[in-house]
């Protein structure tokens, strides 16, 4: 279960000054979606979540662990937070081949998502050897779920996987995030600004607007 | 007339020596300053930026000079050193070495700096979502991709040892066999009637070792960038 | 390098001074201080401006050969005098043997040490440390000295420790500043500085004989020729003298 309960202030972000309040519950095995509008704060609230960028107050737990509290001052670093962030860009190491990317985050030992069972899910076991640069658009991003999946993380966030593929990439890749959240039944988070495709992916879908993401309960 | 006479020789890998412990003696030092300088904002950066390039400035002799003040026998901290183990670094392939270091250093900082700069920062972040620390992301991820700067920069390193001579001689001081690297020896025989001769040869042997390096520096570039693709 | 910066020098005062009828000496770096008091004091009784030139006496040599504008040169010994007479640069009549001087061993003033230039001195055990003299093969002070270091044995036992620098003076300064463990300079150079010590001093017969020949070079203005006659004075013969030289002229 993932708790969040956060406020964002960033008077210099890019589109212009953001102030956000987010605060919902992610229980495991489902998929929320998040739909916003371009510049609503949709990345910055998942690299919140992950570490990348800290919140103005407020909480962030995974179960029992906290990641994030203002008020003690507590913040985990990125690296010591178990979460799998899907980029929209993909973000796949050149220097590295398919099989070393997914691997990368692999922690030592038997997980519970084993490299087979991720390569069978995506079908990325012709391209285990080839390197990103050797890749299609749909290919990288298949590659990079998987390599986020290897990280045996307690929550998937997806920054809107599918806007940087044509359409016909974009109908190619959507069953296969449906399949891997089916598959291993992780907590998922997945942002987009396309209403369709997060009302396709998630259970239930919630809004960011006017700086605003809050649960029905 | 076509072979090395042993003395030629022993000049000759003196040079090579000095110029390969150079070079790794630098590694370290020139990336972590260069991933300073590239990725850190911090008061005084631009002072710490003109100190590394102090030497490409600076006239060589100079250099020596106040690597004399700092490092000879009765310098700063080479006082300390004679008296506490007996280590004197003047006269010393060592101090040669020392002598190249500080020259070559501006030069290999610049070369991986830049590389660095040219590594996508938005890589280094995604590496740590994927559970990297800054030092697993810096070994992992930037330094390969920056790898290019590092070879770069040796190369440029090496090639300044073998040709340094104003601080070499300075410092260091003409000791043959122990600091009297090809530059030095080249000035020696100049400097005598019967000598340019011989003089000569050792210039034509500096000119192949140097094409000699570019060639090796070459091929390893290539064979990286192969092991790349 | 420091040749070619005195020779960039050397030219750019040639295209300034074109006009000017300063006399340049070109001398042996163990003249440096009495040259300055001669020229000094010449100047003040002629109002003849001397301008001279320090090196070892092969960089001043090649520096000649290269062009340099001189009117006077001395050397620290024949075979560079010789050098330029070789190639007609020098006025052939105007050589004669001026200074002889001696050889000695010199250490940094904290560390004095007794040597005895003998053979039967154990050389390794007396002085382990690192020895400074001119370059061997050009300067005339290393010259001299591996002649002496060879006639005494000690050469082989030295040699790695020997460190070449590009003329005496700079010898004297390594061991002024305790860098250099003992230098072999001239008895002339040691007098002229406190901060050492002579530790012994090698035979006569140990070596060539010291000499310093000068000679007019051949683009020398009729003021050089007074100049040179000046240090052939008793004047000249008296600081000279003072100064740790042995005059070989008659007045």
């Amino acid at each position: 279960m993932l708790t969040v309960d956060i406020q964002i202030h960033q008077p210099y972000a890019l589109t212009s000054p953001l102030d956000l309040h987010a605060r919902f519950e992610l229980p495991a095995g489902r998929c929320l979606g998040i739909m916003g509008a371009s510049g609503s704060g949709k990345t910055t609230l998942l690299h919140s979540i992950a570490g990348l960028l800290s919140p103005a107050s407020g909480v962030i737990r995974s179960h029992a662990d906290v990641w994030f509290d203002a008020k003690q001052h507590i913040q985990l670093p990125p690296w010591q937070r178990p979460v799998g962030l899907v980029f929209q860009d993909g973000r796949l190491f050149p220097h590295m081949t398919v099989e070393q990317n997914l691997r990368y985050g692999m922690p030592a030992g038997e997980g519970q998502i084993s490299l087979q069972d991720v390569v069978r899910v995506l079908e990325i076991g012709a391209l285990l050897k080839r390197k990103p640069g050797q890749l299609s658009g749909g290919e990288k991003q298949r590659v990079a779920i998987g390599r986020a999946l290897l990280r045996q993380p307690s929550v998937l966030l997806m920054d809107e996987p599918l806007s940087g593929l044509d359409d016909q990439l974009k109908q190619q890749v959507l069953p296969y995030i449906k399949q891997v959240i089916a598959t291993f039944g992780l907590p998922t988070l997945y942002v987009s600004h396309v209403g369709d495709e997060v009302a396709e992916v998630a259970d239930e879908v919630l809004t960011l607007a006017q700086g605003q993401l809050r649960q029905a309960k | 007339m076509w072979t090395l006479s042993p003395a030629e020789l022993a000049i000759v890998l003196l040079s090579l020596k000095v110029a390969a412990c150079c070079v790794l003696v630098l590694l370290l030092p020139a990336i972590g300053m260069a991933w300073l300088l590239a990725r850190k904002q911090f008061w005084g950066h631009a002072l710490v930026d003109a100190l590394v390039h102090l030497p490409m400035v600076l006239p060589p002799v100079v250099l020596g000079y106040m690597l004399l003040v700092l490092l000879g026998r009765r310098g700063w901290i080479g006082s300390w050193l004679y008296e506490q183990f007996h280590i004197q670094l003047t006269f010393h392939w060592w101090g040669a070495v020392i002598a190249s270091a500080v020259m070559a250093f501006p030069l290999m900082v610049r070369a991986i700096r830049q590389a660095l700069m040219q590594v996508n920062p938005l890589l280094e972040q995604a590496a740590q979502t994927l559970g990297a620390s800054p030092a697993k992301t810096f070994f992992t991820i930037t330094l390969p991709l920056a790898y290019h700067g590092v070879l770069t920069g040796g190369i440029l390193a090496f090639s300044r040892s073998l040709g340094e001579f104003g601080a070499t001689i300075t410092f260091a001081g003409n000791l043959e066999g122990e600091t009297r690297t090809l530059p030095l020896a080249i000035y020696s025989l100049t400097q005598s009637p019967e000598g340019d001769a011989a003089a000569l040869r050792l210039v034509i042997l500096s000119v192949l070792v140097s094409v000699a390096a570019l060639l090796v520096s070459q091929w390893l570039e290539r064979r990286l960038l192969r092991s790349q693709r | 390098m420091k040749k070619w910066l005195c020779l960039g020098l050397c030219l750019i005062s040639v295209l300034a001074q074109a006009e000017d009828n300063k006399i340049k000496v070109f001398a042996a770096a163990s003249l440096t201080d009495v040259m300055n008091v001669l020229v000094k004091q010449y100047g003040q009784q002629t109002g003849v401006q001397v301008v001279p030139v320090y090196g070892g006496s092969g960089t001043l040599a090649k520096q000649l050969e290269q062009g340099a504008p001189g009117d006077l040169f001395i050397s620290a010994d024949e075979k560079w005098m010789q050098y330029l007479k070789d190639k007609q640069l020098v006025q052939v009549p105007t050589i004669k043997p001026w200074l002889g001087n001696r050889l000695v061993m010199i250490t940094p003033q904290n560390k004095p040490l007794t040597i005895k230039a003998e053979a039967s001195t154990d050389i390794s055990q007396q002085a382990p440390g690192y020895w400074c003299t001119g370059d061997t093969l050009s300067v005339p002070v290393g010259i001299y000295a591996k002649q002496s270091l060879t006639n005494l044995g000690w050469w082989d036992k030295l040699k790695t420790k020997l460190v070449s620098t590009q003329d005496v003076r700079a010898t004297l300064s390594l061991v002024e500043r305790d860098e250099c463990d003992v230098g072999i300079v001239y008895a002339s150079d040691a007098q002229s500085s406190s901060k050492v010590k002579v530790a012994g001093e090698f035979a006569e017969s140990s070596h060539v004989p010291i000499v310093y020949p000068m000679a007019l070079l051949p683009q020398a203005a009729s003021e050089a020729a007074a100049f040179y006659r000046y240090l052939q004075s008793a004047e000249a013969r008296k600081l000279l003298l003072s100064y740790g030289f042995k005059p070989l002229f008659n007045d």
